[in-house]
Parts: C-alpha cells; sequence; structure tokens
C-alpha cells in the first residue's frame, strides 16, 4: 500500500508539499516482480518513472544474442530509489534492462503523461520533481562511473571490522556466521572482506554493507543472529534494517 | 553581452520566452580559453553551468591507471552546447574534465548560486531549464555508456 510517508522518503517525490503527494499517490500504480523477471529491457520505450518500494532491482547491459546475466549489472537500487529518467529525455527509451534481483520486487510506476498534466497545473510542482530527476540521473551517471572503475564481478561489498576491539567483541562470530550464509546464498557477485576499526568500538563489532555504488550502510553491535538477518533482508532482499543501523 | 538570439539557441534555454532570456542574459559572463588549458577538473565545486559560444570543447573522463580513457574525449562540444550540468544538480561535483579543444574558445559562465536564487524566486523558468538539463545528462550518460561498453567487451574478451 502506497503512503504519504513512503512518497516522501523516494528521491524523486521528496520536496513536495501533501496536497501535492496526494495527487501523485492518486496516480501511482504498484506492480509485484519476481526474482529475475525483466521489468523492462533496454531500448523499450520509456513511458514511466518507477520507484522500488521493496527489494532490489538490477541495472544491466544485457549483451546482444546471450542470456542476462548478474556480471552484467552496471547498479542496482533498493527502496525509496527511482529509475525511468528516460521517459523525460529524447528519445524516451530505456538505457538499461531493469531486473527484479530479489525474492521479489515490489514497483510504483507512474506515467509521465500524469506527472505532465500536474506539471503544467503547477509548474513549483513541475520544477521539484524535474530537479530530483535529474539528481536521479547524475546518480545513475556517477554509478555508471563507478562500475567501470570498480572490480566487473563484484557487486556487493561486505567488510567486518575485525580489529581488536571488534575481535573483543565478537566479530569472528559475526564472520563466521556471515561466511556461512553466503556459502549457502551461492552469490559470486558478493565480495567479503575485514578492515580495521572505524573510531566506533564501542558499537563493535561493527559491518559495512555496500551495494552496487550506492552510500555505504555501517550496522553497529552485529551478532550471528543479527548478521544473518542483516544478509537475508538487506543483501538478498534489499530492505536496509534500520533499528541495527549506525550510519 | 550575449545576445537573446544566441541564448535562444542554447539547448537548455531554449523553452525560455524573450523576458526570461533577458534575466538569464543579466548573469552570463563571457571568458576566453586557449588550446589544451583545462577549464575545470573532475570533483571540483562546481560554481558554474557553462556554454559554448565559439570553438570546441572536450569532456575528458580522467581515471587513474586507465590511459585509453585519459586521452579519450567522451564528449566534444560545439557552439550553444551546454556542460557543467553538475552545478545545479547535487552532490554539486564535476563528473569529468573539461578542456579547451580549439585554438582559442570562448565560453559563457552562468553562477551556479545565480541560477539556483533564480529558479527558487522563478519555478517556470526552473522547470523550463531543468527540463532541458535532464537531457543534458541523458546524452552524457549515452557518451559515458558507450565508453563503459568498450571498456566491458574488453574485460569479457579478456576474461576468455
Amino acid at each position: 500500500m502506497i503512503g504519504l510517508d513512503f512518497l516522501k522518503r523516494t528521491d524523486i517525490f521528496a520536496g513536495l508539499n501533501d496536497e501535492q503527494l496526494n495527487q501523485i499517490m492518486a496516480a501511482c500504480h504498484e506492480k509485484g516482480y519476481e526474482s529475475g523477471q525483466r521489468l523492462f529491457a533496454e531500448g523499450d520505450n520509456s513511458d514511466r518513472v518507477w520507484t522500488v518500494m521493496e527489494g532490489q532491482v538490477d541495472l544491466r547491459f544485457d549483451l546482444p544474442g546471450r542470456p542476462t546475466s548478474e556480471e552484467n549489472t552496471i547498479f542496482s537500487i533498493t527502496a525509496g530509489n527511482s529509475l525511468g529518467w528516460s521517459s523525460f529525455v529524447p528519445p524516451f527509451k530505456y538505457k538499461l534492462s531493469a531486473y527484479c534481483a530479489t525474492r521479489n520486487c515490489k514497483m510504483l510506476q507512474v506515467k509521465k503523461e500524469y506527472l505532465l498534466n500536474f506539471f503544467e497545473k503547477d509548474v513549483r510542482m513541475g520544477y521539484q520533481v524535474i530537479s530530483n530527476l535529474t539528481g536521479v540521473a547524475s546518480t545513475h551517471f556517477h554509478q555508471l562511473q563507478n562500475s567501470a572503475t570498480g572490480p566487473p564481478v563484484a557487486r556487493v561489498k561486505i567488510t567486518v571490522h575485525l580489529a581488536t576491539c571488534g575481535i573483543a567483541a565478537g566479530a569472528r562470530e559475526v564472520m563466521n556466521a556471515l561466511v556461512e550464509e553466503i556459502s549457502q546464498a551461492n552469490r559470486p557477485d558478493i565480495q567479503v572482506g575485514t578492515s580495521g576499526c572505524i573510531g566506533r568500538c564501542e558499537s563493535e563489532p561493527n559491518v559495512t554493507v555496500e551495494i552496487g555504488g550506492e552510500d555505504p550502510i555501517v550496522y553497529q553491535k552485529m551478532t550471528s543472529e543479527k548478521i544473518r538477518q542483516v544478509f537475508k533482508e538487506h543483501v538478498l532482499a534489499g530492505q536496509v534494517q534500520e533499528k541495527f543501523r549506525l550510519i | 553581452m550575449v545576445s537573446l538570439d544566441f541564448l535562444e539557441s542554447v539547448e537548455v534555454f531554449k523553452d525560455l520566452d524573450d523576458n526570461q532570456l533577458r534575466t538569464i542574459q543579466n548573469y552570463c559572463q563571457i571568458t576566453e580559453f586557449k588550446r589544451e588549458e583545462k577549464i575545470f577538473s573532475a570533483g571540483e565545486d562546481p560554481l558554474f553551468l557553462w556554454v559554448v559560444m565559439q570553438g570546441q570543447v572536450d569532456l575528458h573522463w580522467e581515471m587513474p591507471g586507465r590511459s585509453a580513457f585519459a586521452e579519450k574525449a567522451v564528449s566534444t562540444l560545439s557552439k550553444a552546447s551546454t556542460f557543467g550540468w553538475s552545478s545545479l544538480v547535487p552532490p554539486y561535483k564535476y563528473r569529468l574534465s573539461a578542456y579547451c579543444a580549439s585554438r582559442t574558445s570562448e565560453l559563457v559562465k552562468i553562477a551556479r548560486d545565480d541560477l539556483i536564487n533564480l529558479f527558487e524566486e522563478d519555478a517556470e523558468i526552473g522547470y523550463k531549464v531543468m527540463s532541458q538539463l535532464i537531457s543534458v545528462v541523458g546524452s552524457r550518460f549515452l557518451n559515458l555508456q558507450e565508453e563503459v561498453a568498450k571498456l566491458r567487451g574488453r574485460d569479457i574478451i579478456n576474461r576468455w
């Protein structure tokens, strides 16, 4: 169910007032996808904007004549983030293909023609949304740059902070549980590493999760159970676990 | 002085009426660069939106350890093209580096703060300009995508 609170937190509708959000809400359409299902293909007509409500969506370069592969993922987007800025850019074709990358994905869609009608009547709303959407395009530009400078396969990076303070607080047990989960998940795109203390000894064990060029999330006071939950819900299902979040 | 006729031909200002163009005209400054002179570097705080009046400008993607990209322009811009779009989009960092690519280039620069204040005061101008600016970003995205495709292609071949 789409609510005002969710719309306010999205990257494209942030900054709108309640009245404007209510109009958007009336034009929204919700649609569910299953793991591996394609939302759209590169070159398809782009006539709407999409926002992830639940799950994670991969944006990929599909190579002609070859099946899609996680290796071709340029970047991933999670809840509250949007795609489909190409619906406002001639020739109005998608620049990449999008796939549901988690068990399920729930997407919010708004057709461009509805948005343009709103903008015609309320130019301030148009300015806010188009500025936000330009910000989304800019983020994707940056993620595209990052995808070429980083390793071609690793899309998810999990760092366990294994300094003395972390080890004393139980970071090794956290690492063991994490490795166990990864081995069961069969995801070659997940890279696990270790690093030193981040200067927050009181919140150890700390674990940093980075997905597809998005801002890293640092989790605090991890235990074996908590890291399993972070892995299943954030890494595999795209839901940041706010209750464990440090930064 | 930048003429209204020129401003009207600039992609991001093409939907503005004469009054709106005159407002923009007040913020324009003309500046000149010589061949290979750097206009700005990727990562810098983008204080200006730029438009090519005369000459040519190359946008470079300067990646450490990737000399093939360092020497090749991602986009080459000529008269009436806009660059420095990241001056109007958070997190406000130039994404590429810009160099003068002709004997001389005459450029219009418009202070970011002036434009953002103007858009806040007059949302119609803001809406019209940002609706065109997103196309500029889209066009740069496509240019970059071609470069990434070449790089990915090389990676795939190298893995065989």
